[in-house]
């Protein structure tokens, strides 16, 4: 490892120790979440610095014969994998992938479901109707099912389609809360005052029902990243995912698996990286809720 | 509270004592013995003619019979080298008609007895369109096989050609026509016989748990001589590596084929397997498509051109990637063909691994890096292909990544497309790729796989690359048809292979070596090159070593 | 809450033809053919084009789908295409598989996440607690089956306490027709249970530890305790039981989604269960199986919420009226 990828992981470190202390001094009453801050800051700026934290191209084949299957050195701080490459900027790349693919798919999960649910929750009647048996539906039909066949739909999986597809598949439970929400708030006085100063329903929903259900909203989809996470890590186990050589962790646990028994640690530290991320999601899940929860006592 | 958890902990312990009392005694002797096979597939349906699984094989090689089998040396020219099963002798009537003399000694597992007339139904399902089975194309220069009188069968052929003998027995496993004549046959695919079958060899089927495990057992009256292991069990495993854990932790007993250095390491470290070699049978290579989508009249704009496949070829280290992949476990074909085939010859002229001359080539034939993005282009149109590989290949997709980076260093970009193996099967038909990574498993007999797979008649067939070469095709007929001795076939069969190297249409990257590992207390073990478990009623557990397993009584 | 019960019945029919309506579509037009030879084997084309014709593939779709729904009002779930046998049979024999791993997962999950959530909420932010929470929050995380693959190395390879994979020993015990052929099936059930169980059991204890902490504040429980009611008594018996009744709510609601969340589980330990079964079908093509399949998790899933709904109902006087119109 050279001098400038220390200094940079030291860097991504200290900054990760920064933003956790300053998330402290306001309002969270967790360690936990605290903590959970500091591993999602740092992944995150492991995984924007990349370049520089990793010693490493992760797609560079170092010594297909010599460097095969290393358990971890000095050189190669975590070993090295079934191709010879180096683990640790896999790791360091694959950060890159799997907070992507995981960010953007919640986006797209939360926007789809937010709007159905407003839609629903507003509008009732026919509309909740059809939409909510529409999720029922969603919600009957196997994920993993719905998720190989929409992949069987298309030859080659790029990295949007893949975030696509499983935003269109996560969606159903956050379209069941954002609606619940919306159900409650819609005879709140400021609705009614709003509707009497002549605001369309788009208005309406956009500026004063959704903010005020944001708070369910925003825990959902900390918490969703992780599930997406983990879905994804589960498809390119099972090979369907993101195409090689780009590294994701699941990727990762996958080349790693047949040789398991021989070379544990190509196995052991995707996963671990993978466990603490989302760790660290439900973690600032949890302090998100209690935070935004007026409502909730001491927990 | 605390006084029932006292007890219920008590009654814990006692049940697993009272389970886990061995019974003492069990079976001793010189016929016990119980085998188990960790299997990696599972048959689809234990009905011959309609299944291709491996697995079938196996254990349709226990419970059933052929009119005879191939030899320990495998050859499969002639009659020579092959040894008498549900057949006792044969003679020639004639340069295109074959009798055969049924064994008076073989029964059927429900007591019947084997007659020429289940040799004759046999090759009427076989032949049927209805059964829709994957053996006919096999069997297509065989006219008829008649029943002349209850204990001989006549083959006849369409013409004479080396490997009819071959021909004649290697493809159709015997069946009970008495049990198979009612069933429909379009029906056989899913025939209930094939869950329960009965057969005429030295094991009978005793139970099948679907996804778990399958027991046979040995018929102790099989006329050509009493099978010394009494049980045998297949346990179904969903790949390779858990089915060397199993071995490892002595749940099962024997593994037709290790595959990685891995794996290898692994059972040689756990001190009561021994590693059996023998010649494998398959073999892989990157085919270039040679065509557009499958239309020969648009040759594919990057592997049109000869001199660019051939230098594709000499920038690919092959023996450096096998080494990576499989330490010392395989070779680097000399052609497209497997270790099996007794045509295999290392001096076979091949192309050179030379990375150089590659960039010469590639160079001159205007593949120049002009935007210096690190891959070559020519007039606007980028050196870069996509390879499909299925998901399932382990090996395949090991090798892709190793080949993306070879290539890379010349300049050229290989994008990898693992899909499904349906979709794999498909595109390739269709020719709708630009480079796949194969790997076939072959026959005893270079014939069938030489002729689909590279000649024109294979289009439409396997010939997935659309390679046409009539030299090649002339070559092939020669050596498969008419008479010729063996040194002249070889010296076809030689020249016919220079022919696709010379025109470079895949990178032949690998012949693995076949490696089986079984329990060191078995004696007598021969694993056959073509069908691993094929004389397995040969083998034998002395008396001494029998292990718990071999000794339950069920 | 008769008509209520009708109206959703209806409903739940409707979801599930939807969803088979939907699977029969998806998994006819994907690309891809079934009738493949295995691996590494050459393929007859007049063999495929044969057997296309002999299960009338080569049908328009919506004449197949007439027919085969006409099948199934038949009560015929059709003939699997590369398992050659009845859908019925496969689905017979690989279900009570999975229901078997499911159940015992369900148990593990139950008894030890409330064991733990209840144990945590009693010690609420002393040491236990902190400790128990972070290691639930941790383990929670985990992919489940990154969990098998560790497990099998640690338990299976290197200490052999458990066997690597597989339903029961075939040698010994074939089936379980004995004290001793009950055991070994318990004890080839353990890995993989403790896998799908803890990652759960660390979900239930989260959410039951909340539960509890949040019934902790409300009046009926300071009136309780006001009353002079011992600790214990007061916890066990008013905690508790309302805790079980959002528990009852999320079984209903997760059961079905252990079936076909087991896949990964029951790949990686050879458990021949209805999730394998499926994903099998889905990468060979085999339409009836994955029709099927999508059926049997479908109705399991609208059943459980049915279940879940009518155990709410009767649990809580206050929930008899419909939660969702």
């Amino acid at each position: 490892m050279t001098l400038p990828t220390w200094l940079a992981l030291l860097v991504a470190l200290a900054l990760a120790g920064a933003a956790a202390r300053a998330v402290r001094r306001r309002f969270f009453r967790h360690p936990t979440a605290t903590w959970g801050v500091g591993i999602l800051a740092f992944f995150a700026i492991v995984a924007v610095a990349a370049p520089l934290v990793a010693p490493f191209d992760p797609r560079e084949q170092l010594d297909i014969i010599r460097l095969k299957n290393q358990p971890p050195s000095w050189t190669y701080m975590l070993g090295t994998d079934v191709y010879s490459r180096d683990l640790w900027s896999r790791v360091v790349f694959g950060a890159r992938v799997s907070l992507v693919v995981g960010g953007l798919g919640t986006l797209v999960a939360v926007t789809l479901g937010a709007t159905v649910g407003a839609v629903a929750g507003y509008y009732r009647r026919w509309a909740d109707a059809v939409l909510m048996r529409g999720v029922d539906v969603g919600l009957a039909l196997p994920r993993i099912f719905v998720l190989l066949m929409a992949i069987a739909l298309w030859d080659r999986l790029s990295l949007p389609v893949l975030v696509l597809t499983i935003g269109l598949t996560s969606w159903f439970g956050t379209s069941r809360l954002v609606r619940a929400e919306v159900l409650s708030l819609r005879e709140r006085d400021f609705v009614a005052a709003a509707r009497a100063l002549g605001a369309g329903p788009a208005r309406v929903i956009l500026r004063h029902v959704l903010p005020n259900a944001a708070a369910p909203i925003i825990v959902s989809a900390t918490l969703g990243i992780g599930n997406v996470l983990l879905l994804e890590a589960g498809l390119s186990f099972l090979g369907i995912g993101v195409a090689p050589p780009t590294a994701s962790w699941g990727s990762m646990i996958a080349d790693g698996a047949p040789t398991l028994a021989t070379a544990p640690w190509t196995t052991l530290f995707p996963g671990l990286a993978i466990a603490l991320v989302v760790m660290a999601l439900n973690a600032v899940g949890d302090g998100l809720r209690d935070a935004l929860d007026p409502r909730r006592e001491d927990t | 509270m605390l006084g029932a958890m006292r007890a219920t902990f008590l009654l814990l312990i006692a049940v697993a004592t009272l389970a886990s009392c061995e019974r003492p005694g069990g079976c001793t002797g010189a016929y016990c013995g119980t085998l188990v096979f960790v299997s990696p597939g599972e048959p689809d349906i234990l009905l011959p003619p309609v299944s291709q699984q491996v697995s079938t094989r196996d254990i349709g090689d226990q419970i059933f019979l052929k009119l005879a089998d191939i030899g320990p040396s495998t050859n499969t020219i002639g009659d020579e080298d092959f040894q008498p099963q549900l057949a006792e002798r044969w003679e020639w009537d004639g340069p295109t008609t074959l009798v055969f003399h049924v064994d008076p000694r073989a029964r059927w597992h429900d007591g019947q007895p084997v007659t020429a007339a289940d040799v004759a139904f046999t090759f009427d399902a076989y032949n049927d369109p209805a059964v829709a089975s994957p053996f006919r194309n096999a069997l297509r220069r065989v006219a008829s096989v008649t029943a002349r009188d209850s204990a001989t069968a006549v083959v006849r052929f369409r013409e004479r050609y080396p490997e009819m003998f071959f021909d004649a027995v290697y493809h159709m496993r015997i069946l009970p026509a008495h049990l198979l004549r009612g069933v429909p046959r379009d029906q056989w695919k899913t025939a209930a016989f094939g869950r329960q079958p009965v057969g005429d060899g030295p094991y009978r089927f005793v139970s099948w748990h679907a996804g778990q495990s399958l027991e046979l057992q040995a018929d102790s009256t099989f006329f050509l001589g009493r099978p010394a292991i009494r049980r045998l069990i297949w346990r179904f495993t969903p790949n390779v590596p858990v089915a060397v854990t199993q071995l490892v932790a002595g749940e099962g007993d024997a593994l037709e084929y290790l595959g990685t250095p891995d794996n290898v390491s692994r059972v040689r470290a756990a001190q009561q397997m021994t590693l059996y070699p023998y010649r494998g049978s398959s073999y892989g290579y990157l085919g270039f498509n040679l065509t557009v989508n499958g239309d020969t009249t648009q040759p594919h704009p990057i592997f049109g051109d000869r001199q660019v496949r051939r230098a594709l070829t000499m920038a690919v280290d092959r023996a450096r990637l096998l080494t990576s992949v499989f330490g010392d476990l395989a070779k680097v074909p000399p052609g497209p063909m497997s270790q099996l085939w007794w045509i295999w010859d290392p001096e076979i002229r091949q192309l050179p691994f030379d990375t150089v001359q590659a960039a010469r080539v590639l160079a001159s034939h205007g593949w120049r890096d002009s935007d210096h993005d690190g891959i070559r282009d020519r007039a606007g149109q980028r050196l870069s292909f996509h390879v499909l590989v299925p998901s399932t290949s382990g090996v395949r997709k090991q090798y892709a990544r190793l080949l993306q980076e070879q290539f890379r260093t010349v300049g050229v970009q290989m994008e990898i497309d693992e899909v499904e193996p349906s979709v794999f099967q498909e595109r390739a038909g269709a020719g709708r790729f630009d480079a796949a990574l194969f790997g076939w498993t072959t026959d005893p007999s270079p014939s069938s796989g030489l002729v689909q797979l590279w000649s024109r008649s294979g289009f439409g067939g396997s010939n997935f690359l659309r390679y046409d070469n009539a030299t090649y095709d002339q070559l092939v007929e020669r050596a498969t048809g008419g008479v010729l001795t063996r040194e002249q076939a070889r010296t076809t069969w030689r020249r016919a292979i220079e022919t696709i190297n010379d025109d470079a249409p895949a990178i032949f990257l690998f012949a693995p070596d076949g490696v089986a590992a079984i329990h060191s207390r078995v004696a007598d073990v021969n694993v056959r090159p073509d069908s691993w478990w094929a004389l397995v009623r040969t083998w034998r557990i002395p008396p001494d070593r029998l292990i718990d397993r071999d000794r339950v009584e069920r | 809450m008769a008509a209520w019960l009708v109206r959703r019945v209806a409903a739940s029919i409707a979801i599930v033809l939807a969803v088979v309506t939907l699977t029969f579509v998806l998994v006819h037009l994907a690309p891809g053919t079934p009738f493949l030879p295995p691996p590494e084997t050459p393929a007859d084309p007049a063999v495929t084009a044969r057997l296309r014709a002999q299960f009338h593939l080569d049908e328009p779709i919506p004449v197949q789908y007439i027919a085969y729904l006409g099948q199934l009002a038949r009560g015929n779930l059709g003939l699997s295409f590369a398992l050659r046998r009845p859908v019925a049979d496969a689905l017979a024999e690989a279900v009570p598989n999975t229901l078997l791993l499911a159940g015992a997962a369900l148990l593990l999950d139950f008894l030890l996440g409330l064991a733990l959530g209840v144990y945590q909420a009693l010690r609420v932010h002393r040491l236990p607690d902190i400790i128990l929470g972070n290691a639930t929050l941790f383990i929670y995380s985990f992919p489940t089956f990154w969990l098998g693959l560790i497990l099998v190395l640690v338990f299976g390879e290197w200490l052999r306490w458990f066997p690597v994979a597989g339903v029961g020993d075939p040698v010994l015990c074939p089936a379980a027709d004995s004290l001793r052929c009950v055991i070994d099936r318990l004890w080839h059930l353990t890995l993989p249970a403790l896998t799908l169980g803890l990652v759960g059991a660390a979900g239930t204890a989260r959410f039951q530890r909340a539960a509890m902490l949040e019934v902790a504040g409300q009046d009926y429980i300071r009136t309780a305790r006001a009353k002079g009611a011992r600790e214990r008594r007061v916890v066990l018996r008013h905690q508790l039981r309302n805790a079980l009744l959002s528990f009852i709510t999320r079984f209903g609601l997760a059961f079905p989604f252990l079936l076909t969340g087991a896949v990964l589980i029951e790949t990686i330990f050879a458990w021949p269960g209805m999730g394998r079964l499926a994903t099998d079908a889905i990468l060979r093509r085999d339409y009836p199986v994955v029709t099927a399949a999508a059926l049997l998790a479908s109705t399991l899933v609208v059943l459980g919420n049915l279940l879940a709904d009518v155990l709410l109902a009767v649990a809580d006087p206050r929930l008899r009226v419909p939660a969702h119109a």
